[in-house]
Protein backbone atom coordinates (compact mmCIF):
# COMPACT_ATOMS: atom_id res chain seq x y z
CA UNK A 1 0.00 0.00 0.00
CA UNK A 2 1.55 3.34 -1.04
CA UNK A 3 0.88 6.10 1.94
CA UNK A 4 1.99 9.70 0.30
CA UNK A 5 2.34 12.63 2.19
CA UNK A 6 1.52 15.71 0.68
CA UNK A 7 3.33 15.91 -2.40
CA UNK A 8 3.34 19.47 -2.92
CA UNK A 9 4.49 22.14 -0.20
CA UNK A 10 0.76 23.68 1.44
CA UNK A 11 -2.13 21.06 0.83
CA UNK A 12 -4.97 22.51 -0.78
CA UNK A 13 -7.87 21.52 0.75
CA UNK A 14 -9.46 17.90 -0.41
CA UNK A 15 -11.78 19.50 -3.04
CA UNK A 16 -8.55 21.16 -4.88
CA UNK A 17 -7.87 18.83 -7.43
CA UNK A 18 -11.28 17.67 -8.37
CA UNK A 19 -11.94 19.21 -11.83
CA UNK A 20 -15.76 18.60 -12.15
CA UNK A 21 -15.76 18.67 -16.25
CA UNK A 22 -14.31 15.49 -18.23
CA UNK A 23 -12.48 15.66 -21.25
CA UNK A 24 -15.30 15.73 -24.19
CA UNK A 25 -18.15 15.97 -21.65
CA UNK A 26 -17.78 11.89 -21.20
CA UNK A 27 -19.86 10.53 -18.93
CA UNK A 28 -19.59 7.82 -15.88
CA UNK A 29 -20.50 4.29 -16.81
CA UNK A 30 -24.03 4.03 -15.03
CA UNK A 31 -23.64 3.53 -11.42
CA UNK A 32 -25.76 0.32 -10.00
CA UNK A 33 -29.14 1.14 -9.41
CA UNK A 34 -28.80 1.22 -5.32
CA UNK A 35 -25.80 3.93 -5.71
CA UNK A 36 -27.55 6.56 -7.57
CA UNK A 37 -27.44 8.96 -5.06
CA UNK A 38 -23.95 8.28 -4.32
CA UNK A 39 -22.00 11.92 -5.85
CA UNK A 40 -19.84 11.25 -8.95
CA UNK A 41 -16.97 13.55 -10.41
CA UNK A 42 -14.08 13.63 -12.84
CA UNK A 43 -11.04 14.00 -10.80
CA UNK A 44 -8.56 15.09 -13.40
CA UNK A 45 -5.57 13.95 -11.00
CA UNK A 46 -6.17 10.85 -12.07
CA UNK A 47 -7.88 11.22 -15.48
CA UNK A 48 -10.90 8.99 -14.33
CA UNK A 49 -14.33 9.76 -12.41
CA UNK A 50 -14.55 8.94 -8.72
CA UNK A 51 -17.74 8.19 -6.40
CA UNK A 52 -17.13 10.40 -3.67
CA UNK A 53 -18.15 8.87 -0.33
CA UNK A 54 -19.65 10.59 2.85
CA UNK A 55 -19.63 9.24 6.41
CA UNK A 56 -22.32 6.16 6.18
CA UNK A 57 -22.29 5.59 2.48
CA UNK A 58 -20.57 2.62 0.43
CA UNK A 59 -20.47 2.38 -3.06
CA UNK A 60 -19.21 -1.12 -5.78
CA UNK A 61 -18.44 -0.95 -9.32
CA UNK A 62 -17.62 -3.12 -12.19
CA UNK A 63 -15.82 -0.21 -14.05
CA UNK A 64 -12.79 1.27 -14.14
CA UNK A 65 -13.21 3.73 -12.03
CA UNK A 66 -11.81 5.47 -8.19
CA UNK A 67 -13.77 5.79 -5.29
CA UNK A 68 -12.54 8.00 -3.07
CA UNK A 69 -13.19 9.66 0.27
CA UNK A 70 -11.52 11.49 3.18
CA UNK A 71 -11.59 9.74 6.87
CA UNK A 72 -10.84 11.13 10.22
CA UNK A 73 -11.71 8.70 12.88
CA UNK A 74 -13.89 6.42 10.73
CA UNK A 75 -12.78 3.43 8.46
CA UNK A 76 -13.01 1.90 5.57
CA UNK A 77 -12.60 -1.20 3.99
CA UNK A 78 -11.68 -1.73 0.38
CA UNK A 79 -12.86 -4.57 -0.79
CA UNK A 80 -12.73 -6.77 -4.28
CA UNK A 81 -12.80 -9.98 -5.87
CA UNK A 82 -9.69 -10.14 -7.25
CA UNK A 83 -10.60 -12.20 -10.28
CA UNK A 84 -12.96 -10.18 -11.28
CA UNK A 85 -12.03 -6.62 -10.41
CA UNK A 86 -15.08 -5.83 -9.18
CA UNK A 87 -15.16 -4.02 -5.87
CA UNK A 88 -15.96 -1.49 -3.38
CA UNK A 89 -15.45 0.58 -0.44
CA UNK A 90 -17.64 2.00 2.39
CA UNK A 91 -16.89 4.71 4.88
CA UNK A 92 -18.63 4.17 8.90
CA UNK A 93 -17.68 4.48 12.33
CA UNK A 94 -19.87 2.20 14.98
CA UNK A 95 -21.89 4.13 17.13
CA UNK A 96 -21.38 4.62 20.60
CA UNK A 97 -23.04 1.88 22.99
CA UNK A 98 -26.28 3.49 24.46
CA UNK A 99 -28.77 1.72 26.54
CA UNK A 100 -28.57 -1.30 23.95
CA UNK A 101 -24.58 -2.37 24.79
CA UNK A 102 -22.35 -4.26 26.42
CA UNK A 103 -24.05 -4.31 29.80
CA UNK A 104 -26.46 -6.47 28.53
CA UNK A 105 -25.11 -8.67 25.70
CA UNK A 106 -21.75 -8.67 25.92
CA UNK A 107 -19.55 -6.78 23.34
CA UNK A 108 -19.26 -9.84 20.98
CA UNK A 109 -22.83 -8.93 20.56
CA UNK A 110 -23.35 -5.09 21.48
CA UNK A 111 -25.40 -2.38 19.19
CA UNK A 112 -22.21 -1.08 17.83
CA UNK A 113 -20.75 -4.50 16.97
CA UNK A 114 -24.18 -4.96 14.70
CA UNK A 115 -24.21 -2.06 13.20
CA UNK A 116 -20.62 -2.34 11.98
CA UNK A 117 -21.13 -6.23 10.75
CA UNK A 118 -23.88 -4.92 8.56
CA UNK A 119 -21.72 -1.73 7.42
CA UNK A 120 -19.03 -4.93 6.36
CA UNK A 121 -22.02 -6.98 5.03
CA UNK A 122 -23.72 -4.56 2.81
CA UNK A 123 -20.53 -4.01 0.79
CA UNK A 124 -19.34 -7.17 0.52
CA UNK A 125 -22.88 -8.73 -0.53
CA UNK A 126 -23.17 -6.13 -3.11
CA UNK A 127 -19.67 -7.47 -4.75
CA UNK A 128 -20.89 -11.38 -4.10
CA UNK A 129 -24.26 -10.12 -6.32
CA UNK A 130 -21.99 -8.93 -8.89
CA UNK A 131 -20.28 -12.74 -8.76
CA UNK A 132 -18.01 -12.11 -6.86
CA UNK A 133 -16.28 -15.22 -4.37
CA UNK A 134 -15.69 -14.78 -0.38
CA UNK A 135 -12.55 -16.82 -1.08
CA UNK A 136 -11.55 -14.14 -3.59
CA UNK A 137 -11.75 -11.07 -1.98
CA UNK A 138 -9.14 -9.37 -1.06
CA UNK A 139 -9.29 -6.60 1.51
CA UNK A 140 -7.13 -3.03 2.43
CA UNK A 141 -8.73 -1.11 5.67
CA UNK A 142 -7.47 2.43 6.26
CA UNK A 143 -8.46 4.59 8.51
CA UNK A 144 -9.00 4.71 12.82
CA UNK A 145 -7.14 8.27 13.29
CA UNK A 146 -7.35 9.70 16.67
CA UNK A 147 -9.14 13.32 15.04
CA UNK A 148 -12.13 13.81 17.49
CA UNK A 149 -9.10 14.55 20.36
CA UNK A 150 -11.82 16.28 22.79
CA UNK A 151 -14.02 12.33 22.99
CA UNK A 152 -12.98 10.39 25.62
CA UNK A 153 -13.19 7.65 24.20
CA UNK A 154 -10.63 6.94 20.83
CA UNK A 155 -13.42 6.26 18.42
CA UNK A 156 -11.03 5.90 16.03
CA UNK A 157 -9.31 2.89 17.96
CA UNK A 158 -12.99 1.40 18.34
CA UNK A 159 -13.48 1.29 14.93
CA UNK A 160 -9.68 -0.41 14.00
CA UNK A 161 -10.56 -2.89 16.64
CA UNK A 162 -14.16 -3.70 15.24
CA UNK A 163 -12.52 -3.82 11.67
CA UNK A 164 -9.53 -6.00 12.43
CA UNK A 165 -11.82 -8.02 14.23
CA UNK A 166 -14.57 -8.55 12.17
CA UNK A 167 -11.69 -9.43 9.09
CA UNK A 168 -10.10 -12.09 11.31
CA UNK A 169 -13.25 -13.58 11.95
CA UNK A 170 -14.56 -13.80 8.42
CA UNK A 171 -10.91 -15.15 7.43
CA UNK A 172 -10.59 -12.63 4.85
CA UNK A 173 -7.03 -11.97 3.36
CA UNK A 174 -6.15 -8.43 4.53
CA UNK A 175 -3.71 -7.23 2.04
CA UNK A 176 -2.22 -4.16 3.28
CA UNK A 177 -4.02 -1.60 6.07
CA UNK A 178 -3.13 1.87 7.11
CA UNK A 179 -4.76 2.56 10.39
CA UNK A 180 -4.39 4.64 13.45
CA UNK A 181 -2.10 7.52 14.30
CA UNK A 182 -3.69 11.22 14.49
CA UNK A 183 -4.29 12.27 11.07
CA UNK A 184 -6.95 12.23 8.81
CA UNK A 185 -6.14 10.65 5.43
CA UNK A 186 -7.58 11.02 1.84
CA UNK A 187 -8.12 7.76 0.39
CA UNK A 188 -8.52 6.79 -3.54
CA UNK A 189 -9.14 3.66 -4.38
CA UNK A 190 -9.42 1.03 -7.78
CA UNK A 191 -11.41 -1.36 -7.05
CA UNK A 192 -10.27 -3.17 -11.02
CA UNK A 193 -6.70 -3.28 -9.71
CA UNK A 194 -6.79 -3.26 -6.43
CA UNK A 195 -4.62 0.01 -5.91
CA UNK A 196 -5.00 2.20 -3.14
CA UNK A 197 -2.86 5.41 -2.35
CA UNK A 198 -3.83 7.50 1.44
CA UNK A 199 -2.16 10.34 1.32
CA UNK A 200 -2.24 11.72 5.22
CA UNK A 201 -3.56 15.42 5.46
CA UNK A 202 -0.45 16.18 8.28
CA UNK A 203 -1.43 20.04 7.37
CA UNK A 204 -3.11 20.52 10.83
CA UNK A 205 -6.29 19.85 11.92
CA UNK A 206 -9.66 20.10 9.54
CA UNK A 207 -12.39 21.04 11.37
CA UNK A 208 -15.06 21.02 8.90
CA UNK A 209 -13.94 16.71 8.94
CA UNK A 210 -14.22 16.71 12.80
CA UNK A 211 -17.29 18.62 12.19
CA UNK A 212 -18.84 16.14 9.54
CA UNK A 213 -17.88 13.07 12.11
CA UNK A 214 -19.48 14.68 15.12
CA UNK A 215 -22.51 15.14 13.25
CA UNK A 216 -22.51 11.42 11.65
CA UNK A 217 -21.69 10.13 15.06
CA UNK A 218 -24.53 11.88 16.81
CA UNK A 219 -26.91 11.29 13.61
CA UNK A 220 -25.78 7.02 14.95
CA UNK A 221 -26.86 7.40 18.51
CA UNK A 222 -29.84 9.38 18.08
CA UNK A 223 -31.90 6.87 15.57
CA UNK A 224 -32.04 3.13 16.91
CA UNK A 225 -30.05 1.70 14.43
CA UNK A 226 -32.04 -1.65 14.33
CA UNK A 227 -34.90 -2.69 12.49
CA UNK A 228 -38.23 -4.07 13.01
CA UNK A 229 -39.20 -7.68 13.08
CA UNK A 230 -42.14 -8.14 10.79
CA UNK A 231 -44.35 -11.22 10.31
CA UNK A 232 -45.80 -12.25 7.42
CA UNK B 1 -37.33 -29.26 26.37
CA UNK B 2 -34.44 -27.02 24.68
CA UNK B 3 -35.63 -25.72 21.85
CA UNK B 4 -33.00 -26.03 19.07
CA UNK B 5 -32.45 -22.57 16.23
CA UNK B 6 -30.87 -23.32 13.30
CA UNK B 7 -28.71 -20.18 11.98
CA UNK B 8 -27.89 -20.11 8.63
CA UNK B 9 -24.99 -17.21 7.37
CA UNK B 10 -22.18 -17.11 5.15
CA UNK B 11 -20.77 -14.88 7.56
CA UNK B 12 -19.23 -16.23 10.51
CA UNK B 13 -19.78 -12.79 12.34
CA UNK B 14 -23.16 -12.84 11.82
CA UNK B 15 -23.77 -16.29 13.16
CA UNK B 16 -21.59 -15.55 16.37
CA UNK B 17 -24.12 -12.66 17.14
CA UNK B 18 -27.30 -14.80 16.29
CA UNK B 19 -25.59 -17.35 18.35
CA UNK B 20 -24.67 -15.00 21.20
CA UNK B 21 -28.54 -13.81 21.45
CA UNK B 22 -29.82 -16.89 21.29
CA UNK B 23 -27.71 -18.79 23.78
CA UNK B 24 -28.41 -15.99 26.50
CA UNK B 25 -32.06 -17.24 26.27
CA UNK B 26 -31.40 -20.83 26.43
CA UNK B 27 -32.12 -21.88 23.14
CA UNK B 28 -29.69 -24.86 21.71
CA UNK B 29 -28.13 -23.36 18.43
CA UNK B 30 -26.70 -25.15 15.68
CA UNK B 31 -24.70 -23.09 12.34
CA UNK B 32 -25.09 -23.71 8.79
CA UNK B 33 -22.79 -21.76 6.54
CA UNK B 34 -25.10 -21.52 3.73
CA UNK B 35 -28.78 -22.75 2.40
CA UNK B 36 -27.49 -26.19 0.92
CA UNK B 37 -25.78 -27.32 4.66
CA UNK B 38 -28.68 -25.96 6.29
CA UNK B 39 -31.01 -28.19 3.81
CA UNK B 40 -28.60 -31.37 4.24
CA UNK B 41 -28.77 -30.59 8.35
CA UNK B 42 -32.40 -30.71 8.10
CA UNK B 43 -33.23 -33.44 5.82
CA UNK B 44 -31.47 -35.20 8.58
CA UNK B 45 -32.03 -33.89 12.04
CA UNK B 46 -35.06 -31.89 13.17
CA UNK B 47 -35.02 -28.05 14.48
CA UNK B 48 -37.60 -26.02 15.88
CA UNK B 49 -36.60 -22.94 13.94
CA UNK B 50 -34.66 -21.65 11.54
CA UNK B 51 -33.08 -17.91 11.24
CA UNK B 52 -31.70 -17.73 7.53
CA UNK B 53 -29.79 -15.13 5.86
CA UNK B 54 -30.94 -14.24 2.00
CA UNK B 55 -28.11 -13.37 -0.01
CA UNK B 56 -25.30 -17.01 0.60
CA UNK B 57 -22.95 -18.71 -1.84
CA UNK B 58 -24.60 -22.65 -3.08
CA UNK B 59 -27.92 -21.84 -1.22
CA UNK B 60 -30.10 -18.53 -0.87
CA UNK B 61 -32.44 -18.39 2.04
CA UNK B 62 -35.38 -17.95 -0.34
CA UNK B 63 -34.79 -21.50 -1.53
CA UNK B 64 -34.06 -22.38 1.29
CA UNK B 65 -37.29 -21.90 2.84
CA UNK B 66 -39.12 -23.20 -0.25
CA UNK B 67 -37.33 -26.54 0.10
CA UNK B 68 -37.83 -26.64 3.73
CA UNK B 69 -41.74 -26.43 3.26
CA UNK B 70 -41.49 -29.43 0.64
CA UNK B 71 -40.01 -31.31 3.50
CA UNK B 72 -43.06 -32.61 5.55
CA UNK B 73 -41.55 -32.07 8.61
CA UNK B 74 -40.99 -28.50 8.11
CA UNK B 75 -43.76 -27.62 7.09
CA UNK B 76 -45.08 -25.74 9.99
CA UNK B 77 -41.25 -25.09 11.52
CA UNK B 78 -41.54 -21.29 11.79
CA UNK B 79 -38.92 -19.67 9.12
CA UNK B 80 -37.57 -16.36 9.39
CA UNK B 81 -35.34 -14.62 6.84
CA UNK B 82 -32.97 -11.84 8.50
CA UNK B 83 -31.07 -10.40 6.25
CA UNK B 84 -29.59 -6.66 4.37
CA UNK B 85 -32.01 -7.03 1.91
CA UNK B 86 -35.24 -4.48 2.51
CA UNK B 87 -36.79 -3.93 -0.50
CA UNK B 88 -40.40 -5.30 -0.55
CA UNK B 89 -39.71 -7.10 -3.31
CA UNK B 90 -37.78 -9.46 -2.22
CA UNK B 91 -39.63 -9.60 1.22
CA UNK B 92 -42.45 -10.94 -0.78
CA UNK B 93 -40.24 -13.48 -2.47
CA UNK B 94 -39.85 -14.71 0.42
CA UNK B 95 -43.33 -14.76 1.58
CA UNK B 96 -44.18 -16.40 -1.66
CA UNK B 97 -41.24 -19.26 -0.42
CA UNK B 98 -43.16 -19.67 2.86
CA UNK B 99 -41.34 -17.98 4.80
CA UNK B 100 -42.71 -16.94 8.41
CA UNK B 101 -40.69 -13.00 8.76
CA UNK B 102 -38.37 -10.83 7.45
CA UNK B 103 -36.06 -9.18 9.78
CA UNK B 104 -33.88 -6.37 8.47
CA UNK B 105 -29.65 -6.30 10.07
CA UNK B 106 -28.95 -5.08 12.08
CA UNK B 107 -31.27 -6.71 14.34
CA UNK B 108 -32.43 -5.98 17.66
CA UNK B 109 -31.79 -8.75 20.68
CA UNK B 110 -34.48 -7.99 22.56
CA UNK B 111 -37.32 -8.00 19.56
CA UNK B 112 -35.83 -10.82 18.14
CA UNK B 113 -36.20 -12.78 21.54
CA UNK B 114 -39.84 -11.58 22.04
CA UNK B 115 -40.79 -12.48 18.22
CA UNK B 116 -38.83 -16.26 18.60
CA UNK B 117 -40.83 -16.29 21.97
CA UNK B 118 -44.19 -15.48 20.22
CA UNK B 119 -43.49 -18.34 17.44
CA UNK B 120 -42.27 -21.46 19.84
Amino acid sequence: MVTRKSVSAGHTGIHGKLGRVAPNDAQPEPALPQFEHISRYWDSEHSTFTARLLPGEYYVTRHPEMISTVLGSCVSACIRDSRLGYGGMNHFMLPLDGSLGQSVWGSANSAATRYGNVAMERLINDILKLGGRRENLEIKLVGGGRVLAEMTTDIGARNIDFVRAYVAAEGFKVLGEDLGDIFPRKVVYFPQTGRIRVRKLVSGRDESLAARERQYLQQLDAKPVENEVELF
Amino acid sequence: MTRTIMTVDDSTSMRQMVKATLQSAGYGVVEAADGQEALDYARENSVDLVISDVNMPRMDGITLVHELRALSTYRLTPLLLLTTESSQEKKMEGKRAGATGWIVKPFNPTQLLATLQKLL
